[in-house]
């Protein structure tokens, strides 16, 4: 089966061509192609306006790319949500009025899903059932995934994202925002244990996270320490780094192990950070768990997860009506 | 305009959360809260406290919106939480559909609030938060307009009779 796939929850507007699943054959997002680009300007900035301008172009792109006609195509898959409503109805709306147009079967699916699903788009696919720890600017949580479609939350943030609580801390040591990526790089210059912030694990036996209490920290070391901390900057963030990835390995190791699986995935934007790909590889690796993690282009929102997810509903006869709304939040 | 100022200080995270929760116990459909200060000065803590004071369930987890930039909770009233940071300009609270958010029955919470234009909004109350050391908290909270200016009333009472 080969599926259209549209993402349009976040900044970035993403359509992508997927076989069965698991063979990408074209895959666009807005964001990341350059500003000379046809449907150019800017990094499309938070806004519907801006998905609107770049969702035709970018669908045509995909097509084209792919090497298939539209004839072709089995299925659409778009996301439903969670996410920003202004955006998410653009993706959504299109979808519905492309799949009408070619009469195919759509639907609209989980945004969260999509980026569990992102794992079977390579080589190396965990078998079920997995632990899954979702991290991005939006979202930080653990899930039981069961199947394509089964999947249960086991805990989540109660404040900030963990991509959130990097990108502030980015912002407040003046190296810009988002600034993620820096991190990630620059706290392999600094020393870990130099300075040592809170770890917050709330209950230990459960999974939620809370991610507020070391962001606040940093900022309060930033301010007593005025004179020196400019000097400091590779050690105090990668302190940072360091508290964070403890909790996050921390709960998803022990979320493998209380569901007795033998493999945990890492998915979504934060998935791409070195420094958390190298501790879970080595916690999980100390209790005989393999840790699957997708390649950098799919750990950011993209519209082959989508597609990926989308396939499993469709081969197994669900569709979306026309009457179906978008949804901000995960439920 | 006529406006209402008072100062509170709290001295930890409980505390402030118990600021929010004594103010949405008294808030009105239709009110507009405008939060500013630094990164970690606790502002979503606050309106955590604000969701329960309007009973917003338990269960629902208030987390923050920078990257989503609006979330919506069912209380007594809807809650929409808003999140300015990673805004850049006008045109795009016009994009997360903040204009029509305002002018709804609910009560709306924005975060970094000093990116709105203020003569956009007509009555409304405005948090300022300021970090006095690890979790204290000097919170300034000004009320504009007539029913406003009643509400820092009611809690200026509140905390006078508390000390």
């Amino acid at each position: 089966m080969i599926i259209l796939g549209i993402e349009t929850s976040c900044d970035d507007t993403a359509a992508a061509v997927v076989v069965d699943g698991n063979k990408i054959l074209s895959s666009v997002v807005s964001s990341q192609t350059d500003i000379h680009h046809p449907y150019g300007g800017v990094v499309p900035e938070l806004a519907s306006r801006k998905h609107i301008e770049s969702i035709v172009p970018v669908v045509s792109e995909a097509i084209s790319k792919s090497g298939i006609s539209l004839k072709q195509l089995d299925g659409i898959a778009v996301t439903q949500g969670p996410g920003l409503i202004g955006s998410l109805l653009v993706g959504f709306s299109f979808a519905k009025g492309y799949a009408y147009a070619l009469d195919l079967p759509w639907i609209g699916v989980n945004h969260l899903y999509g980026h569990i699903n992102s794992v079977f788009l390579e080589p190396d696919s965990p078998p079920f059932p997995f632990a899954a720890l979702l991290v991005s600017g939006g979202h930080t949580a653990i899930y039981y995934v069961k199947s394509y479609r089964d999947i249960e939350l086991m805990g989540q943030t109660r404040d900030d994202a963990a991509g959130e609580a990097f990108d502030k801390v980015a912002k407040m040591s003046g190296l810009g925002y988002p600034g993620g990526g820096v991190i990630d790089k620059l706290a392999k210059e600094g020393d870990p244990e130099k300075i040592v912030f809170p770890r917050t694990y709330l209950n230990k036996s459960e999974f939620d996270f809370s991610f507020s209490g070391v962001k606040t920290s940093v900022n309060r070391y930033i301010q007593t320490h005025q004179e020196e901390y400019k000097d400091m900057i590779p050690d105090i963030v990668a302190g940072f780094q360091e508290a964070v990835v403890d909790v996050l390995s921390y709960k998803i190791v022990n979320a493998a192990l209380e569901k007795r699986c033998d493999h945990i995935a890492i998915v979504g934007g934060v998935a791409a950070n070195s420094r958390l790909r190298e501790k879970v590889t080595h916690d999980a690796g100390s209790k005989s768990i393999t840790v699957h993690i997708p390649s950098l282009h799919l750990c950011g929102d993209n519209a082959a997860m989508i597609a990926a997810v989308g396939y499993h509903y469709l081969k197994d006869g669900y569709q979306s009506d026309i009457n179906d709304d978008v949804y901000s939040r995960a439920r | 305009m006529i406006s209402k100022q008072i100062q509170i200080i709290t001295e930890s995270l409980e505390e402030t959360q118990a600021l929010g929760r004594k103010i949405g116990m008294l808030l009105e459909a239709g009110t507009v809260v405008a939060l500013s200060g630094d990164l970690g000065s606790g502002k979503t803590v606050f309106v955590q406290g604000l969701a329960r004071g309007l009973d917003v369930p338990n269960e629902y987890y208030i987390t923050s919106p920078t990257y989503t930039l609006l979330n919506e909770y069912p209380g007594r009233y809807t809650l929409f939480h808003v999140d300015l940071y990673r805004i850049e300009n006008p045109v795009d609270l016009e994009d997360i559909g903040l204009y029509e958010t305002i002018d709804s029955d609910g009560v709306v919470a924005v975060e970094w609030a000093d990116k709105l234009q203020k003569d956009f909004l007509s009555e409304y109350i405005a948090l300022h938060f300021e970090i006095l050391g690890d979790e204290s908290r000097k919170i300034v909270i000004t009320g504009y307009g007539h029913e406003r200016c009643d509400l820092i009333e009611k809690i200026q009472k509140i905390y006078e009779e508390k000390t």
